[in-house]
């Protein structure tokens, strides 16, 4: 953006764009400042901030029922070829997740193989990324991360159980490239009803709440495998 | 009564790990105050309510990228949807025009503005609000609630192009200054 050396246009560019009276070709070109300006970014966001409240006093009104059905559609139940579509790459993603598996087979140093395997991806590239493995009857929780780079300086990556019904259950922080995360239970317990795992970004020393707070950034099926 | 910001936190969270469950729950919580921001601005109820899908979409595919400590939830979400109509507003578009929304806030009839001032936990913004000359106030709250754009602005307060955006600025400038003092 031509404007970075000028804060007082900045900010005038960031407040108007959140009032909403930058418009037509004006607000197009912001967008696109926006896309790779990420201060200018926070501008904005800094003014939607301190003009929520006016949102706040708009008097709700409960649309029409249709509309939740026409969203489900949208997002879930479009076209049948969207749907092979999608169930292909679910295939394609179960076959890295093997890929990956047997490659890290022969690198578990337990005697008897791991029994509970999860392979998280990241959903923007589908490459894995981390791998934990537990076996049974143990409490330990074997975490690999596959790439260096997933961490980030400043934050924590937080592992999440999914369990079925439930509200996610913190396994622990994931930190450098093999982390051992102590489970509640043996893993039959802490595992069994846990169909997939999650990998959220958090502030250091993990989520203040107990619950995801930051962005997911991978997320893989867990799998009994014996 | 909004649902505490934490609540919807959650469930942006459980929406990023795929819980269709929990996103349908966030809807239910978030949608009457959406749509009602949706129809102000686009004034057709077919409008509203094509913005709102689209809003919900974008929601859900987003939601991982959602950062509680940048954004309340409901502050996320409410932009989504504001974007969603200005960028529909950009098609020609003679319904739009706000008489009664001009009227509304010329008569003693408890618009949105008088709701805000009355209201507690949104009492700096309504404090700040009312600091302003009434003209910034006026123009600020139609460009907020019902989308006017400056030339619409114009030939709704029947003033030149430049006084209008003038007000916008100054109202802007001033309202950041008070709420900066408040904090």
């Amino acid at each position: 953006m031509n404007c970075r050396n000028k804060p007082e246009l900045r900010e005038r560019l960031a407040a108007e764009y959140a009032l909403g009276t930058l418009r037509g070709r004006a607000r197009e070109r912001m967008r696109h400042w926006l896309d790779d300006d990420p201060e200018l970014a926070r501008e904005v966001e800094r003014w939607e901030a301190r003009l929520a409240p006016l949102a706040e006093a708009v008097q709700p009104l409960a649309p029409p029922a249709r509309v939740w059905p026409k969203i489900e559609q949208r997002l879930w139940f479009r076209k049948p070829s969207s749907l092979w579509k999608a169930l292909g790459l679910v295939a394609s993603g179960a076959a890295a997740a093997l890929a990956a598996v047997t490659l890290l087979l022969p690198l578990q140093p337990t005697e008897v193989p791991a029994s509970y395997i999860a392979v998280l991806s990241d959903p923007k590239t589908s490459h894995p990324v981390l791998v934990a493995t537990a076996a049974r009857t143990e409490r330990v929780l074997h975490v690999t991360t596959l790439d260096p780079a997933i961490h980030v300086s400043g934050r924590s990556l937080e592992l999440w159980a999914l369990p079925r019904g439930g509200q996610p259950k913190s396994l622990g922080l994931v930190a450098g490239e093999k982390t051992e995360l102590k489970l509640v239970a043996a893993a039959d317990q802490s595992l069994g009803e846990v169909p997939a795992l999650a990998v959220s970004l958090e502030p250091p020393g993990g989520s203040p709440t107990g619950q995801p707070t930051g962005p997911v950034l991978y997320t893989g099926p867990c799998v009994k495998y014996w | 009564m909004a649902p505490p910001a934490e609540a919807l936190e959650r469930l942006v969270a459980r929406s990023a790990l795929g819980d269709r469950a929990a996103f349908h729950e966030l809807y239910q919580a978030t949608a009457p105050k959406l749509f009602a921001v949706a129809l102000r601005i686009l004034r057709r109820e077919d409008w509203a309510e094509e913005a709102l899908q689209e809003c919900y979409v974008s929601v859900w595919r987003h939601a991982a990228e959602y950062n509680a400590a940048r954004a309340a939830p409901m502050t996320w979400m409410t932009s989504i949807v504001r974007n969603r109509c200005l960028d529909w507003l950009r098609k020609p578009n003679p319904e739009a025009l706000a008489e009664d929304a001009l009227n509304e806030l010329e008569s003693d009839n408890p618009g949105p503005l008088a709701r805000l001032e009355a209201a507690r936990d949104t009492a700096a913004l309504g404090r700040c609000l009312r600091s302003l000359d009434a003209r910034q106030r006026q123009a600020i709250a139609l460009a907020f609630y019902d989308g006017l754009s400056h030339a619409e602005l114009a030939q709704h307060l029947r003033q030149p192009l430049g006084t209008v955006k003038t007000w916008v600025r100054r109202g802007l400038a001033r309202l950041r200054t008070c709420l900066e003092l408040q904090k």
